[in-house]
């Protein structure tokens, strides 16, 4: 086993081994209950795109990528677990990167399938809808593993990385980057649109960064890695006498 | 809190190996294990270790303080855990901070329960092994559950453990690479009798067999037992280092008061008067209070005052042996 396979196993069991795992499952499946409700009353979206943007894209992936994000290291350096991988001698970018990659997965495990599932019975298999909803499902796989490399390296950098990706989802996601022009491009979620937009033309009615949205996804997904390796590197261990 | 003044502290410690602390590093010879210059500690205006330097050789060195003394940020200092504020700390050679390296060289047990409690004890110590690159972690893990006696709970999750047994499955976690520097926070917490004497005979023989062990402590009597070395830390300063006699002795020979209760305390006061280790003595309440010049002068001699005094004793106790009034004299003394 490498280091990387170790840490990442058991990162997944910590994640795993808790009641939030139900709670996400359930998080998750919404997009598919409301597909679910539509079908029961024998109706199908003419455009599925929007609603998978507005739910799944603002609401769910965000939601569950904060969860994992901030379980996989943050919560473990404040109640202590986190020591026993720190005194190890394992670059700081080892950690980051395999916690990352397994908090990412674990949420791309519950959002794809969402987003499939919930794209399919919302707006069937015909076309352009199967193909938006294919398009926002590896655009969310790809915004999976950035949500979580930013509210991981958050957790790293503060104590507070829970409140403050709730505060960058909903305040600057949902209110800021709608207001400002131009700060979208500081936005995942105007990432994702892009991406969608790039593989589904009738994805998202419109996108500042379109396939841009995968440049900024590589970008912003190192820059986040190298930050939360470079904060761990010199983190501090916290509560001692 | 209690001081056997009648202890041997011959008895005290491994016979092959004598760590000395000293309170600044060698300055010829090999590099000690671990050594710290004028290391300081602060947060915000809070000093937490204040301006602290001493070297470690090979054996076991308590690290011996009342509690919130700065133990922990010392040991985690030294851990690689926190960045001294000043100072230069070198461990197995290496710096300690910001070098995950020095993790080869370094087993910690820290003093937080924190561990997770759905991996078993075995797990526990194959996952350190596996993160320690070595060769065949499961027979290491093995190994070193063996060492700590916790084979037969191996198998069951850590967290059905009691204290003690998770205190073991963290020290195993920490020996499974046998690395040369052991450094333990309050190890004995926890513990039952029975843990503890297996605890302290392993720290023995792993002392013995060359390895640097600095375990905390704010029990004088764990230290007593386990350490030959010791480094007394008080409000953040090293208040005495070196050979646990030694310290023992100031400790020992500071004032102190008794309390006595007798068949007869009027007679008794008047006849312990006459001795020169006694230089007060009242009787209030029917309690007679001692004052003693010398804790070990007064000891020896006390049952022989009441047998020439023909006063039987019921009691005789020291009043003021919390650990904070040694440490207070110890303080003073600097």
């Amino acid at each position: 086993m490498t280091i990387f396979s170790t840490i990442a196993g058991v990162t997944l069991r910590a994640l795993l081994g808790r009641r939030r795992t139900l709670l996400m499952l359930l998080l998750a499946s919404t997009p598919v209950l409301l597909g679910l409700l539509v079908r029961a009353n024998d109706n199908e979206l003419r455009n599925v795109g929007p609603t998978i943007d507005g739910f799944v894209v603002r609401v769910v992936l965000p939601l569950i990528a904060l969860v994992f994000g901030t379980a996989a290291l943050g919560a473990e350096l404040d109640d202590g677990t986190a020591i026993h991988i720190l005194t190890k001698p394992i670059s700081r970018w080892t950690i980051v990167v395999s916690k990352t990659a397994m908090a990412g997965t674990l949420t791309a495990a519950l959002v794809v399938p969402s987003t499939i599932l919930g794209g399919i019975l919302l707006g069937g298999t015909g076309s352009p809808n199967l193909g938006v909803t294919l398009a926002f499902a590896l655009a969310n796989f790809i915004g999976s593993y950035l949500y979580v490399a930013i509210f991981l390296t958050l957790s790293v950098a503060t104590s507070r990385g829970l409140i403050i990706g709730l505060a960058y989802a909903l305040i600057w996601e949902g209110v800021v980057a709608g207001l400002l022009p131009g700060s979208q491009v500081f936005s995942v979620r105007e990432y994702i649109g892009g991406i969608a937009q790039a593989l589904a033309p009738k994805a998202v009615a419109d996108s500042i960064v379109g396939a841009g949205g995968f440049a900024y996804a590589a970008i912003v997904l190192v820059l986040a890695i190298g930050f939360g390796s470079l904060r761990l590197s010199t983190y501090e261990i916290r509560g001692t006498d | 809190m209690t001081m056997s003044p009648a202890a041997d502290p011959g008895a005290v410690g491994p016979a092959t190996a004598t760590p000395t602390p000293t309170s600044a590093p060698t300055p010829n010879g090999p590099e000690p294990a671990i050594s710290l210059e004028r290391v300081s500690r602060w947060y915000g205006n809070v000093v937490a270790v204040n301006d602290i330097s001493f070297a470690l050789a090979p054996g076991i060195t308590g690290l011996l303080g009342p509690n919130g003394a700065g133990k922990t940020t010392l040991l985690h200092m030294l851990a690689g855990l926190l960045r001294p504020s000043s100072g230069r700390i070198r461990v197995a050679g290496q710096a300690a901070w910001h070098n995950p390296s020095v993790y080869r060289s370094i087993g910690l047990v820290p003093e937080r329960e924190a561990v997770h409690s759905f991996l078993t004890g075995r797990e526990f110590a194959t996952l350190a092994a596996r993160l320690q690159r070595l060769d065949d972690p499961v027979a290491a893990a093995a190994k070193a559950m063996q060492t700590v006696d916790l084979e037969a709970a191996a198998d069951r999750p850590i967290g059905t453990y009691s204290k003690g047994m998770r205190q073991r499955a963290k020290i195993a976690a920490a020996l499974v690479h046998e690395p040369p520097i052991l450094l333990l926070d309050e190890p004995f917490n926890g513990m039952d009798p029975r843990q503890r004497i297996h605890m302290m005979a392993l720290l023995r023989s792993m002392a013995a067999a060359g390895r640097t062990i600095l375990f905390s402590s704010h029990i004088l009597e764990e230290v007593e037992r386990l350490a030959d070395g010791v480094l007394v830390i008080v409000a953040g300063r090293l208040a005495a280092a070196g050979d646990y006699r030694e310290i023992r002795r100031l400790m020992t020979d500071r004032p102190h008061t008794f309390l006595v209760r007798s068949s007869d305390d009027r007679s008794l006061a008047a006849a312990f008067m006459a001795e020169p280790a006694v230089f007060g003595a009242e009787l209030r309440e029917n309690r007679l209070t001692v004052r003693v010049a010398e804790f070990a002068g007064f000891t020896r001699a006390v049952a022989r005052v009441a047998r020439d005094a023909s006063v039987t004793l019921y009691e005789v106790g020291p009043t003021d042996d919390s650990l904070e009034s040694v440490f207070a004299y110890l303080v003073s003394r600097r």
